[in-house]
């Protein structure tokens, strides 16, 4: 390598007869490439007009635009100049002189314009509150965030809870160790009122919380389905456990006491529905949850 | 200009200005005078190191999935009116679904390529993503953001923003059981906000979760108003490169003050050519061959239900991870509080972009070096900076694991509960242990190179030419940036 | 789903259920006609299950060494799930019970159930007829009761502390509704009055799908979604990527060294 080195140059063919030969190679490959991309062009129109098929739609496609694609590239550095050239960067900032003659056009400009300063002060006031005005219309987005995120429609209570289909509930529909998902009557497609209802061992250890010892019917126990962390319904009973577990981010729920999280990034218990029998024996929803359900907000607590 | 043809041409071939190319040029020039603008362009130099064309992969992602995405859109109905589905896909037939699920489904089984259209464009999606990820990690390593690069790196971290959120949106419009939950997730995350959040939130979904506007809304997001954003943003982004030309690696020839490389044309637009065939090409096979996003197993979107092994497109996994190994946390007073899935969520999220932002900002007022740079460095050569990059890829890759951890307790047989409580401590000892040994091995590597590190030099504006007289033996170091 | 189709659904198979349960139970087989097969029962109980699970099924409920839960109100359901699937017998009462080849034949598998069914009341294991199921049906409830554990493509799922819950690739129809039936280990008990007969031939014409789906996209990966996805674009397509950058960008290498001519058409190409 020399001392002082440029970058190199080289003419786009060389005189050498292993050149000549390898190019020979090189173009016939290329040649090619682009011969299988029309074959596999057409083949994918044929594919196509019998009805079509996606591992060969795809396949085919692939085929054309690969052929075209390496056709044009072996074309690119085989038969391309590659030589090694500079360019000068030219400074990028403009010199001083350009700088003071837009500075000064400005300021001839702008003159008019600052002197006024009363006319200045009103336009910019005037602008703004338009701004402020089109701002309004995103009101229109959605409603005021009221009650709504508080209450459920078991507000109405006290009501029914029923499965998906309608059909109220009695405690000897669900066995010892298993769990159903139950809505308020008339309200089953309500996203925030989706119920669990568990039916746990009566040897299981289950505590109810002060001031709840009512609120289970047969050993059932109603929690809110929607997780306190993000609102994913919790849907993973694990009975012999006796654990909620919501598979979205692994917050755990202990039944057995509230519902309260024992693992995971949920901070809050499930809330838990109030129930009981009503004459015929379905069972009843007997107020709204404990608490907000689903995930916090600012201010959940107020 | 006479029209005799030019001394070395054969006599008889017509000279090029009888060419249709050319006369359609002369067309267009006469009329607004672009030759000597095209000229300038053709001549452009480009560095052709192999770490440049990672932009380009983005690029050419983006135009596919601009392409694939308005074939879409001719069969995609964004509407959430309820219909029984009665296509040709058995195990969903009489099951009551939206109408946007069911056009989804319509694509995938009775449109003619609808499916690997739409196959395309998702494994599009991904790779977009993937390729922004390592062209950020190139000129982060690389040093490609310093002066006079900073307002690139911030419409760079822009365009990378925009492509999470429309990826985001995409996936989320068709209504189904996986998508679906994650907008619940992102609706929850927008009322985790203090003060604004259940504004915010019932604004953007119209009421309370699911609401009946957010498909609609969100399909307007995602193919116009991002797309929009992104092909103004990636035109400046460009325009701005061609501007202040491409940075290079240091090398025989190479200075601050020059860019060495190949012309644009004709060879460096034929490789970029092929490079945007190839790239085509590879997410044709992708789309074809690998099944991606299987709508009809996960079914349609039903808020009281939820599948195990629940994640979102890879790109979000980091966020995904950081809200399952967040522990159980709140702040509550007076009534308030500020939720768990908020510090998370949006707080570490914010952090992260943040930082992304200001790193050119800070880089130059801790390193007090607020020159121009067209040089390239080599990771080794700048060891912190490498191992403060290394260290936050160490991170959020504890991050990404931790999005799953339900997936990787049921393939080998953990505990779930085991795993998060290990990326817990992982993501705050790993990073301080991954930085502390690449900048050991940045160290070392430089010492072996016999080159300095940056720390170690006290100027910096040394022209390669006189370096190069002064040492030669640099002629390993040099030939690496050109060989690797 | 809300709606006609469903109501009428739910409706018949709960009626039918109604008119056909005194008929069943006049038809229950009575145990005299079967001692034969419950005294073999008794017998292979003894030799194979009676050091965890008590001599008479009670259950052994030791600090430490072999122990196991009480059966006597496992069913022929739980019975038949835990033999046929090979959970049961385990070497240890460590071990975490997996499916794997039964240690017993079906006619000792029969004789095992019929013992542990005579034990106390337990879920009778359910007539699944999956040519009776409606795969539509049978998606749906596998939807709302099932995919929270063993994910929508029935691939398994995670669940708390190192138990899990186990893919369905290899459940038979018998097995389904034996499992459902009786909630072995941490799963739930789904009764009649929940899942009635007739949505269990859905169920398990669903889950028989789910072993064999249609997959049109290509390359199934899992069926788990997202993250099998990631591992292709990261570990396929990335690299493929990376390959083709490497081999475009690289220049051919330079063929001739510079001479005085070139290089000054090399300063000719440096104007700007």
């Amino acid at each position: 390598m020399t001392d002082l080195v440029e970058p190199g140059v080289t003419g786009p063919d060389g005189a050498d007869p292993d050149h000549e030969e390898r190019g020979r190679r090189v173009e016939l490959t290329s040649a090619a490439c682009f011969v299988v991309a029309t074959l596999a062009a057409i083949a994918l129109a044929v594919v196509y007009w019998q009805g079509g098929q996606p591992q060969a739609e795809g396949v085919l496609l692939a085929l054309t635009l690969g052929g075209i694609g390496v056709g044009i590239v072996l074309w690119a550095k085989h038969f391309m100049p590659n030589d090694e050239v500079a360019e000068e960067r030219h400074p990028l900032q403009s010199s001083e002189e350009e700088i003071a003659e837009f500075s000064a056009d400005f300021a001839a400009g702008q003159s008019s314009l600052g002197r006024r300063r009363i006319l200045v002060a009103t336009a910019g006031g005037a602008c703004a509150a338009l701004g402020v005005a089109l701002l309004f219309p995103v009101r229109s987005l959605g409603p005021r965030p009221g009650r709504g995120l508080k209450e459920t429609p078991y507000r109405n209570a006290p009501i029914r809870v029923v499965i998906e289909s309608g059909v109220p509930v009695r405690p000897a529909d669900l066995e010892v160790d298993g769990f159903i998902t139950v809505w308020p009557r008339g309200h089953t497609d309500a996203a925030d009122a989706a119920t669990l209802l568990i039916r746990y061992r009566s040897d299981q250890g289950f505590e109810p919380r002060p001031g709840r010892e009512d609120w289970t019917v047969d050993d059932i126990v109603a929690y809110s389905k929607l997780c306190t962390h993000v609102g994913c319904p919790v849907g993973l009973y694990q009975a012999q456990l006796g654990l909620l577990l919501c598979p979205c981010h692994q917050s755990t729920f202990d039944v057995m006491q509230g519902a309260r999280p024992v693992f995971g990034p949920a901070a809050r218990p499930l809330p838990q529905l109030p129930l009981a029998l009503d004459d015929e024996g379905f069972i009843i929803a007997t107020g709204d949850f404990s608490a907000p359900v689903g995930p916090g907000f600012w201010d959940r607590g107020r | 200009m006479s029209d005799a043809p030019a001394p070395e041409t054969p006599r008889r071939r017509r000279g090029p200005e009888h060419l249709l190319t050319h006369r359609l040029a002369r067309w267009v020039d006469s009329r607004l005078g672009t030759a000597k603008l095209a000229r300038t362009t053709l001549n452009k130099v480009f560095p052709d190191h192999w770490s440049f064309m990672l932009g380009e992969l983005g690029l050419y992602c983006f135009i596919v999935l601009v392409l694939t995405g308005v074939y879409l859109t001719f069969f995609f109905d964004p509407s959430l009116n309820q219909v029984i589905y009665r296509g040709s896909y058995a195990p969903l037939r009489g099951v009551e679904m939206t109408e946007a699920f069911r056009s989804a489904l319509e694509l995938s089984f009775d449109v003619r390529a609808g499916l690997v259209m739409r196959q395309i464009h998702h494994w599009a999606a991904l790779l977009f993503l993937a390729s922004l990820g390592v062209h950020l990690a190139r000129v982060f390593f690389t040093g490609a953001f310093r002066r006079p690069r900073e307002l690139n790196w911030i419409i760079g971290c822009t365009l990378l923003i925009l492509a999470m959120l429309n990826g985001l949106f995409g996936y989320s419009l068709l209504d189904d059981q996986l998508s679906g939950t994650g907008l619940r997730i992102v609706y929850s995350i927008t009322l985790s906000i203090p003060l604004v959040g259940t504004w915010l939130a019932s604004l953007l979904f119209g009421g309370e979760f699911p609401g009946p506007d957010i498909i609609s809304r969100l399909y307007v997001i995602h193919i116009l108003l991002v797309p929009a954003v992104i092909v103004g943003l990636l035109t400046a982004h460009l325009a701005i490169l061609v501007r202040q030309k491409h940075t290079h690696f240091s090398g025989p020839g190479r200075r601050e003050d020059n860019v060495v490389g190949e012309r644009m044309w004709p060879t460096y637009a034929a490789k970029a050519l092929g490079l945007f065939f190839l790239t085509s090409a590879l997410l044709a096979f992708l789309g074809g061959v690998f099944q991606i996003n299987p709508i009809w197993i996960y079914g349609p979107f039903d808020p009281a239900e939820v599948s195990a092994a629940s994640q979102p497109d890879w790109y979000m996994g980091w966020l995904d991870g950081a809200l399952r190994i967040m522990p159980g946390w709140e702040i509550r007073a007076f009534g308030f509080e500020i939720p768990n899935p908020f510090f998370p969520g949006v707080l570490l999220a914010g952090l992260t972009f943040g930082l992304l932002y200001a790193w050119p900002f800070l880089e130059a007022r801790v390193t007090r070096d607020h020159a121009e740079h067209h040089l390239l460095d080599r990771p080794r050569q700048r060891p912190v900076r490498t191992a403060l990059g290394m260290a936050t890829i160490s991170f959020y890759s504890v991050l990404f694991l931790g999005g799953a951890a339900d997936v990787l307790a049921a393939t080998f047989g953990l505990s779930v509960n085991a795993i998060l409580w290990t990326f817990r401590f992982l993501c705050l000892l790993a990073p301080p242990v991954v930085g502390w040994v690449t900048y050991r091995l940045c160290k070392e590597l430089s010492a072996r190179d016999g080159v300095p590190t940056a720390s170690t030099v006290t100027v910096r504006e040394i022209p390669g030419r006189l370096r190069h007289r002064e040492e030669p033996k640099q002629a390993e170091p040099e030939s690496q940036a050109l060989r690797s | 789903m809300t709606g006609r189709l469903h109501r009428w659904l739910v409706a018949a198979p709960l009626v039918a259920t109604a008119l056909a349960t005194p008929l069943a139970v006049a038809a229950a087989p009575s145990q005299e006609g079967d001692d034969g097969q419950l005294a073999q029962g008794r017998e292979l109980y003894l030799t194979g299950c009676s050091s965890c699970h008590g001599p008479e099924g009670e259950g052994v409920d030791a600090p430490s060494g072999e122990r196991g839960p009480s059966l006597v109100e496992a069913g022929e359901a739980g019975a038949y799930y835990y033999l046929s699937t090979g959970r049961m017998p385990l070497a240890s009462s460590e071990e975490q019970p997996i499916r794997k080849d039964p240690a017993y034949t079906p006619e000792q598998i029969d004789a095992l159930v019929a013992y542990i069914a005579s034990l106390d009341d337990g879920p009778r294991l359910p007539d699944v007829d999956v040519r009776q199921g409606d795969v539509a049906a049978g998606g749906e409830i596998f939807r709302a009761n099932c995919q929270a554990c063993h994910s929508a493509s029935g691939s398994g799922g995670a669940l708390s502390y190192g138990r899990a819950a186990p893919r369905l690739s290899e459940a038979t129809p018998t097995q389904v509704g034996a499992a459902v039936r009786s909630g072995p280990g941490q799963m739930p008990v789904f009764g009649p009055e929940t899942i009635t007969d007739e949505q269990l031939d859905d169920l398990a014409r669903y889950v028989e799908y789910l072993q064999n789906p249609s997959d049109p996209g290509g390359i199934p990966i899992g069926r788990t979604g997202p993250i099998p996805e990631g591992f292709v674009a990261w570990l396929i397509a990335i690299p493929a990527l990376l390959a083709l950058v490497g081999w475009i960008g690289t220049r051919s290498p330079i063929r001739r060294p510079a001479t005085a001519a070139t290089a000054a058409t090399a300063a000719e190409g440096d104007d700007d």
